[in-house]
């Protein structure tokens, strides 16, 4: 209990309901359910993003290719649609588009040695340039619209896909959880060289956490591309960035190792409820970004003085029981031949 | 222990085993055994090769050349979990701990079969060997110790019938030590066989049946413990041409008359406490003791690396309210750090840049001419004997003896007064050691004071003019007349008079 | 022995390789080989250049800055906004310098006193930087300042800010005979980052860090005051890059070059720099931003569609490293294997 409670995940959860409350001081609305429903529906999207994003980070990586596949994803997702396939089909389309998208991204990194932020900026590009040549460069409109019907869906007056990322959700944390490969994701960010000693297929681990943050990059094409009926070349645009501030506000370390799927969700609501906050404020949308860099600078030099007195204090304390054992054992009698010189004081 | 063990086959064999790293040889085609139910233990300097052989045994390495046989099969490794699955494990000098993960998880990573079924046995082996230690708690806030059993029972866990511990005691205090004894014990009276590194003779004498000593990529011998005692060791691990030390007049009495360059008083830290000395122009101290024992720490501290340190260093005197390595180098002191490729020289560049590097950073002038660099680096090539085809060659591709000098350079280009040099021969051959040796002649004839440390006692004998030992972070000067190896021995390792003077 | 040298480095490879590139193009489409088109087309991206030159120096200590695309932009608009509140355009622009410079200094302050990892800081200050960017009008509304135009500066939000006076204009438009300003800026810029690189003391401190930065400490290389100014100049020059940008295009933006980051990198990295630090030249970078900049051109005026650009940029970026990496592995499976059959007959030698 203690240890959740000291978690980083804990601290942003504390800080956003600290700042919805404090701008319901200002503005009521904020609290209504409609708008708490609304921040979570319009978080989704980044959420996957920052789940997939997570996996790669977990492992000590970086993906900045996933806004990218994401955006390539939509586009198949559109293509299939407009050609008549049935929905479930053009979906796993999208999935397997990112699947394939982050295979390429894991084989670089894990096998060829490639760092991941050259290869997956090299995808950023590639991918990014595909979806424009596969459309020509020009939006996919006359999509069925047949797939908002997913999005509008409620139950309880919640949408179904927020109930759907619940249960995803749900599902991750606990197959990271109790699946015993998932636990390799963390070994292999908490210990390279360790994991490698204990017989861990540390490339295999890498590359599946390229694939996976692909996988849900496609399914995050199908939450935007429901939600709003048509594919924009926009798609996913700048949104690699606003993934990677997510997991690392939410506490995955770039050092890998430490976070959790709740890092993702965490760290995706935050930044898509600053966004919200502003306009419960009346501040200007345009300062957005600045608010969202600033927190997460203030939390990870935060995070960083935290660990460096808890470091200091565990080489005290280590320090402190070796002199304890020392002086046992000076009772015991020093050996003759050694004297202590005069001039120590 | 008893002697018919070793008559049966072993269960780890290697049979000419060669390495190559980076153009430098590091094994020349050496044989080892481990058999069932044994205490091996390997000895040999810093840089000898010990580290190789336990990574090829262990799969983390591959041979260049030879065979690695497992209870008589020849065997080929090429990664730790198919010396795992021949019941090899290595518990590593730094345990190998996941910081985030729960000493559960540490426990069990990697390991095939059921996971409460592994839980259970992990339970009854952690509480058969003696660890102590929430099952819950993340791996980082483990004490070494326990890092380390947890490393014993990673091996028992995979059945290993071969346990690699290579210098588990470095970093413990002693009642850890003694406990980490019984361990072992217990173990080979189940039959597992160890390989046993350690620093510490003593502790090699009390520990092992069998002793092998390794010396540049070779051994020099091999027998059972019962033969031996810590002066055969200590003369196996000394160089071919070590001679004993000839009495030489101290130049301490030439000193008397003069100030000392450097002036140390009251130092301590976390690691060590009230450390006093002086030295004094032309003379060389010799400050003895072993790893983990606070020396490197020290010299750190002098230095202006560590800067929590507190008390008061005076160089060629003068005092610093703050000091740094930039500082302590305009002041008149330099330093070669221990650890050579982490600390001392810029192995991807060309050698000149490592030789000029602290001329630059003492900023004498604005920018240094290519010439002028290639002149300096040249300088120091024919002075120090340096082996290079051009200073421009990378200092990667040179061997340790040549990468040490270039360190050694590095600090003699400002001209300091007085120099530390910490392990100045780790790694490096025979003769490159001589050339050392030479270079430390010359500096002290020129008016320089040095300051040797070194785990390597032989070494200590051979170089100082007066003699410190470090041990547990106290700092003790040995009387005058005391400096024969076996006396640095005696006071450096804990022999706890078993040796004579 | 020299000169050989030069013929087999990198620089050689890539000015061969613009050599081919402009020549190829050139054969297709012999409007391409105009030499004053040439020069001029370069002003539609020697800002990348420009940045990939600060970025250089910072990569060489085995860092990175992401957030000078963002600076880009707030340069930019500081310089407008500066000029809308009345302010002499020159007072502007060393404004503009002075907080691109200001906002690098600050990245590298936190990198050089923390062990955060250079990438989550940048990825922060890339927000930030560009969110102050456009936040910056409606802040000076708020805080009562004056600017021309009835809508006070929220009205240069979006629009970006236009008007402005020709001796500004004229750094991007104008030119020397046949040599476009940006051009001659970019060359000077690339020329005072390769002498502060090869030739002066600082320039081989950000070598030394970038292949140790624990050696160089122990050497008594002061670190952190070399990492806190090699951002800065990072940050001079993306601010550098902003203003001729926004020259070029006659507006002031906030979201100006927010696009360039994958060519600012490639440029770099294509230009021989290991992201790993210690390794890099300025000369590289200038090529390889050229190289990239005329395909670019070329393919376009070829009538390939732009859409195509970044995917062949992408795909050099990663070929350019894994070439590297595959050359890399067989030299040293080579020297191994050389240097034990040396050792192995010289035992033999011996013992024979």
């Amino acid at each position: 209990m203690m240890r959740i409670l000291k978690s980083r995940e804990f601290l942003v959860l504390v800080l956003l309901v600290v700042m919805i409350l404090s701008v319901a001081t200002v503005n009521k609305a904020v609290l209504y359910p409609i708008t708490l429903i609304n921040i979570l529906n319009s978080s989704l999207f980044l959420m996957l993003l920052a789940i997939g994003q997570m996996f790669v980070v977990l492992t000590r990586g970086i993906d900045v290719s996933v806004g990218a596949t994401a955006g390539l994803s939509a586009v198949i997702f559109g293509f299939a649609l407009n050609a008549g396939l049935p929905l479930p089909l053009a979906m796993l389309a999208a999935l397997v588009t990112g699947l394939l998208g982050g295979m390429v991204n894991g084989l670089g990194v894990a096998f060829v040695g490639i760092p991941p932020i050259i290869m997956t900026l090299g995808t950023l590009g590639a991918y990014r340039g595909l979806m424009r040549v596969l459309t020509g460069g020009s939006w996919i409109e006359s999509i069925p619209q047949n797939i908002k019907s997913f999005a509008v869906t409620r139950y309880l007056s919640v949408p179904l896909m927020v109930w759907t990322m619940v249960a995803v959700v749900i599902v991750v944390a606990l197959l990271l959880w109790k699946l015993k490969p998932a636990r390799y994701f963390y070994a292999v960010g908490d210990n390279y060289d360790g994991a490698y000693l204990l017989g861990i297929n540390v490339k295999m681990t890498r590359f599946w956490a390229f694939s996976l943050a692909g996988a849900f990059a496609g399914a995050a094409a199908v939450v935007f591309v429901g939600q709003i009926g048509f594919v924009p070349m926009q798609t996913g645009n700048g949104q690699e960035l606003k993934a990677i501030a997510a997991v690392v506000l939410g506490g995955v370390s770039l050092m890998g190792g430490t976070g959790s799927i709740w890092s993702a969700v965490i760290g995706a609501l935050f930044l898509t409820a600053v966004d919200s906050m502003m306009i419960f404020l009346k501040v200007p949308g345009s300062w957005n970004n600045a608010v969202a860099g600033f927190v997460l600078l203030a939390v990870v030099v935060f995070d960083f003085l935290i660990r460096r007195t808890v470091r200091n204090r565990r080489l005290a304390a280590r320090a402190a029981e070796m002199r304890r054992s020392e002086l046992d054992h000076d009772g015991a009698g020093a050996p003759a031949l050694v004297q202590t010189p005069e001039a120590t004081s | 222990m008893p002697d018919d063990m070793t008559q049966n086959a072993p269960v780890v064999a290697l049979r000419g085993i060669w390495k190559v790293f980076e153009s430098v040889t590091v094994l020349r085609g050496i044989d080892f055994d481990i058999h069932a139910g044994e205490v091996h233990a390997l000895l040999g300097g810093n840089g000898s090769g010990k580290s190789t052989i336990v990574k090829i045994i262990s799969g983390a390495y591959r041979p260049t050349a030879g065979t690695i046989e497992v209870s008589g099969m020849a065997q080929s490794f090429s990664r730790p979990s198919e010396a795992h699955a021949q019941g090899i494990y290595m518990v590593p000098q730094e345990p190998q701990i996941f910081p985030n993960l729960s000493v559960r998880e540490n426990l069990l990573m990697g390991l095939v079969g059921d996971p409460v079924e592994n839980a259970e046995r992990a339970r009854g082996i952690a509480d058969e060997i003696g660890l102590a230690a929430d099952f819950n708690a993340p791996g980082g806030e483990l004490s070494i110790a326990n890092q380390q059993l947890i490393e014993i029972v990673r091996g028992l866990l995979r059945k290993a019938r071969v346990l690699i511990l290579d210098e588990p005691t470095s970093s413990l205090t002693r009642r850890e030590v003694t406990s980490l004894a019984a361990q072992m014990r217990s173990l080979t009276a189940r039959g597992i066989g160890i390989l046993f590194i350690s620093h510490r003779l003593n502790e090699v004498i009390d520990l092992s049946d069998r002793v092998s000593v390794l010396r540049d990529g070779h051994f020099v011998l091999e027998d059972a413990t019962a033969n031996l005692t810590t002066e055969k060791l200590v003369e196996a691990m000394l160089p071919a041409d070590f001679s004993a030390p000839v009495e030489q007049e101290t130049a301490a009495a030439t000193a008397l008359g003069t100030k000392p360059v450097l002036a140390v008083r009251g130092l301590s830290s976390r690691v060590f406490r009230e450390a006093s000395f002086e030295v004094y122009p032309g003379e060389v101290v010799g400050i003895s003791g072993v790893v983990g024992a606070g020396r490197t720490e020290l010299a750190e501290a002098i230095f202006g690396i560590d800067t929590d340190a507190r008390g008061e260093v005076v160089i060629d005197g003068k005092t610093a309210p703050v000091r740094s390595p930039q500082i302590c180098q305009e002041m008149g002191l330099s330093y070669v750090p221990e650890d050579r490729h982490a600390h001392g020289i810029f192995l991807d560049l060309p050698s000149a840049h490592t030789i000029s590097s602290s001329l630059m950073a003492l900023g004498r002038s604005r920018f240094m001419a290519a010439a002028k660099e290639m002149e300096l680096a040249e300088t120091f090539v024919e002075r120090l004997r340096i082996k290079l085809a051009s200073p421009m060659q990378y200092a990667r591709t040179l061997s340790g003896g040549n990468q040490q000098k270039i360190v050694l350079a590095k600090i003699l280009a400002p001209a300091p007064r007085v120099v530390i040099l910490d392990e100045p021969t780790r790694g490096i051959d025979a003769h490159a050691r001589q050339d050392v040796y030479r270079i430390i002649r010359t500096l002290t004839a020129d008016g320089v004071g040095v300051v040797v440390i070194s785990s390597e006692v032989g070494e200590i004998a051979e170089v100082s003019d007066r003699i410190m030992v470090m041990k547990r972070g106290n700092l003790v000067e040995l009387p005058a007349g005391v400096r024969s190896v076996e006396q640095i021995s005696a006071a450096t390792f804990d022999t706890n008079g078993e040796v004579t003077a | 022995m020299k000169l050989t040298g030069f013929f087999k480095s990198w620089e050689f490879m890539l000015a061969m390789v613009l050599v081919i590139e402009l020549v190829v193009l050139g054969l297709i489409n012999p409007a391409f080989l105009n030499i004053e088109n040439l020069l001029f087309s370069t002003s539609d991206f020697v800002h990348v250049i420009i940045a990939a030159v600060g970025l250089t120096l910072v990569i060489m200590t085995g860092g990175i800055d992401i957030s000078g695309v963002s600076i880009m932009g707030l340069a930019s608009i500081v310089l407008g906004l500066m000029f809308v509140a009345g302010m002499p355009i020159g007072f502007a622009v060393i404004a503009a310098l002075a907080v691109g410079s200001g906002a690098g200094a600050f990245n590298g302050t936190v990198i050089a006193k923390t062990d955060i990892n250079p990438l989550v800081v940048t990825l922060a200050m890339l927000f930030l930087y560009s969110g102050i960017a456009t936040g910056l009008p409606t802040l000076l509304d708020m805080l009562g300042f004056k600017a021309y135009g009835a809508g006070g500066f929220e009205a240069y939000q979006y629009e970006g800010i236009g008007g402005l006076p020709k001796s500004f204009t004229w750094i991007g438009a104008g030119g020397i005979g046949w040599v476009p300003m940006p051009l001659i800026i970019t060359v000077l810029i690339a020329v005072v980052a390769s002498y502060l690189m090869t030739r002066t003391r600082f320039g081989r401190f950000l070598k030394l860090i970038g292949v140790s930065d624990q050696v160089a400490r122990f050497t008594g290389v002061p670190v952190q005051r070399t990492l806190i100014t090699v951002y800065a100049l990072n940050g001079f020059a993306a601010a550098v890059a902003g203003l001729v940008l926004t020259a070029y295009f006659t507006s002031a933006r906030s979201d100006l070059g927010a696009e360039a980051l994958l060519n600012i990198i490639t440029a770099v990295v294509l230009g021989g720099s290991s992201i790993y630090g210690g390794q890099g030249s300025v000369l590289g970078t200038f090529l390889a931003g050229l190289v990239l900049g005329f395909l670019r051109q070329g393919l376009l005026a070829l009538g390939i569609t732009s859409d195509v650009v970044p995917v062949i940029v992408g795909l050099l970026l990663i070929g350019s490293v894994a070439l590297k990496i595959g050359m890399g592995v067989l030299h040293t499976k080579r020297a191994n294997r050389a240097a034990y059959e040396t050792e192995r007959m010289a035992v033999a030698q011996n013992g024979g």
